[in-house]
């Protein structure tokens, strides 16, 4: 089967200025042939001026992340036949949320220096006597993050990264989660107080991207969630993302659900909610500004307190434990 | 065909701040003959929050919404997209994964509750889509919305994470543009349905939330849309109340009205601005409205 390729290139080195334009391309597709595959053969028969990033082929390398059709795959692990299919056409870019150097290269230094800033190795606390005794659940919770190939297809996907460049990002979350979650680790409350700040780990948007497109199951957001947890529970709160998320859970143990202008008053403490004032008198006039007063609590209010306080005393006895 | 009913989760946001939505799919559930049963004892799905908060604190407020809706013996319907996703992703879990929902019962049982695995969680567009269905919904059509340009948005938690939601196709979703089709509109397709509206950061990074909205608004736009249709309260928040915050910071006029979904729908049976609570919106829909 006769399939088009439509590929987005620019060679910027050439030109000084990248001003990227589609070309098509004809593959004669076989079933099972990959992305990969097919930019190989054009390169080998058709156009061997068409670059791009590759090693493995076998999706362990993390090089030949490019844009199908929208969204981060590898090249090497996805197929033409049902991706064309889907979409009726099959469109490659390079990686979005990075500089692109010549057609589907991209510029990977600054995902690089992403993973330099969040101190990529272990900084070991003192052996304790008989040596480490590492369980199964402790390893656990890590593993995940460990499967990462550094591919760049989550920050790829990243819809804070798209308008903040300066957003740690996904990718070296999963990495500095790999490290505050090891239990051997001594420097995690820096490294949280680090990740707290701006920029960091509250500025993700849970869109989900991250998780959906990472090609390894590594589940950045899931560490991003574990990082906050940890961070709070560390109590590095001096943040609005911490104070809101407690704002939350008080209102909830309180009423049963969110209470939204406490919530914004606690967030954004005085100062900002008085900046808020003339959006909030737009908001009043269509009657769009919620009252705390008059939010009444759920019906059996008396189950919800139950659970919080099953679990605080779970936590209790885990803290015992580990003291 | 036996009548379609629901437990009927609205969501925080749509009892409140967003309420013209939540009794606006009350009108349309009625008119179309679909039972919504209240939950007066339901909790917040704590919106993705309490997830960083306290993972199995989460996972335990939520199967106590799933098990009171066990016990009403029925499915849950919501029309808030993030409870959607907090919710679906809460039951994978708790589903999947017979330990964790041994261990989340055993907290839940504190409470002399239990939960048994055994509820599904859709949200408004959904159980249009694949329960009632949009050929049904088609003759329901009064006013057929054929003036309008509509563009769909998505967001972000209407699909993914898609092996908890499972329903349409995060990269090709159609459900939106073939209900819009359905009530006689015309589909405007731009690049970013699928992406962020910036609500889960107003509150931390304004200056980044305000930026994802006006970028949202403006691909919208420049396709030639007159408004756009949304089938979550809080991408709500921010493309209506946020659209002059996003006309601010992008320097540039947008003036898009943006819909419920249940309101488009709403619309097309024929309800009026009035009862479809257009009056609500900061940015007006009523100049578009016929
Ligand atoms: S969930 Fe957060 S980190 Fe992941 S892609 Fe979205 S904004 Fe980025
Ligand atoms: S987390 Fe996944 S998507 Fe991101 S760089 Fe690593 S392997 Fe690639
Ligand atoms: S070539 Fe190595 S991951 Fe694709």
């Amino acid at each position: 089967m006769r399939l088009k390729l439509k590929i987005r290139r620019c060679d910027p080195m050439k030109t000084g200025a990248c001003s990227p334009f589609l070309q098509a391309y004809d593959v004669e597709a076989e079933e099972g042939m990959t992305v990969l595959e097919a930019l190989i053969s054009i390169a080998e028969t058709d156009d061997p001026s068409l670059s791009f990033r590759r090693s493995c082929r076998s999706a362990i390398c993390g090089s030949c992340a490019v844009t199908v059709n929208g969204f981060p795959k590898l090249a090497c692990n996805t197929q033409i036949i049902p991706e064309h299919r889907k979409r009726g056409q099959l469109v490659l870019e390079p990686l979005a949320n990075h500089r692109v150097l010549k057609d589907l290269i991209v510029d990977m230094d600054p995902f690089w220096r992403k993973f330099e800033k969040t101190t990529p190795f272990l900084i070991p606390k003192e052996e304790p006597e008989g040596g480490w005794k590492i369980t199964g659940e402790d390893q656990a919770v890590i593993d995940d993050s460990q499967k990462c190939i550094m591919c760049g297809s989550c920050n790829a996907a990243c819809n804070t990264l798209d308008v903040d460049p300066g957003f740690v990002g996904p990718a070296a979350s999963a990495k500095a989660w790999r490290f505050v979650g090891d239990v051997r680790e001594a420097d995690g409350e820096r490294r949280l107080k680090d990740l707290s700040a701006e920029h960091g780990v509250w500025d993700c948007v849970r869109c989900m991207h991250c998780t959906e497109y990472c090609p390894k199951g590594v589940d950045p957001l899931k560490a991003i969630e574990q990082l906050r947890s940890r961070a709070m529970g560390a109590g590095i709160v001096d943040n609005h993302g911490a104070k809101h998320t407690l704002a939350m859970a008080e209102s909830i143990k309180r009423v049963g659900r969110l209470d939204e202008a406490a919530m914004t008053f606690k967030t954004l403490g005085i100062l900002r909610s008085l900046g808020m004032i003339p959006f909030g008198l737009k908001m009043e006039i269509h009657g769009k500004m919620p009252h705390p007063i008059i939010f009444p609590a759920i019906e059996k209010m008396e189950e919800v307190k139950k659970i919080y306080e099953a679990v605080e005393e779970k936590r209790k006895k885990e803290r015992g434990g580990e003291g | 065909m036996a009548k379609l009913k629901y437990a009927y989760y609205p969501g925080c946001a749509s009892q409140a701040i967003t309420r013209e939505s939540n009794e606006t799919t009350r009108r349309v559930a009625r008119i179309l003959g679909i039972e919504l049963h209240d939950m007066p004892a339901a909790n917040c799905c704590g919106a993705g929050l309490m997830t960083d908060y306290d993972y199995e604190l989460s996972l335990a407020l939520n199967a106590r919404i799933f098990a009171q809706a066990e016990e009403m013996g029925m499915d849950i319907m919501t029309i808030c997209s993030t409870c959607l996703m907090v919710m679906n992703k809460a039951n994978r879990d708790l589903t999947s994964n017979p330990g964790l929902l041994e261990s989340t019962n055993a907290i839940l049982g504190e409470a002399g509750l239990k939960y048994g695995g055994k509820v599904k969680v859709k949200q408004l567009l959904w159980v249009l889509a694949e329960d009632y269905g949009f050929d049904r919904l088609k003759k329901k059509v009064k006013k057929p919305l054929s003036w309008l340009k509509a563009a769909p948005f998505y967001g972000c938690h209407s699909l993914r994470p898609s092996d908890a939601l499972g329903f349409d196709d995060p990269e090709d979703p159609r459900s939106l543009e073939e209900a819009i089709g359905a009530l006689g509109g015309e589909v405007v397709d731009y690049a970013g349905k699928t992406k962020c509206c910036g609500f889960q950061i107003d509150l931390v990074n304004e200056e980044a939330a305000v930026e994802m909205t006006g970028r949202r608004l403006t691909g919208a736009l420049d396709k030639g849309a007159d408004c756009m249709v949304t089938p979550c309260p809080f991408c709500h928040i921010n493309l209506d109340n946020y659209q002059s915050m996003a006309e601010k910071k992008l320097s540039r006029k947008i003036d898009l009205p943006v819909f419920h979904f249940s309101q488009l729908v709403g619309l097309a049976l024929g309800m009026s601005p009035a009862e479809l609570g257009l009056s609500r919106h900061l940015v007006s829909p009523e100049k578009i409205v016929r």
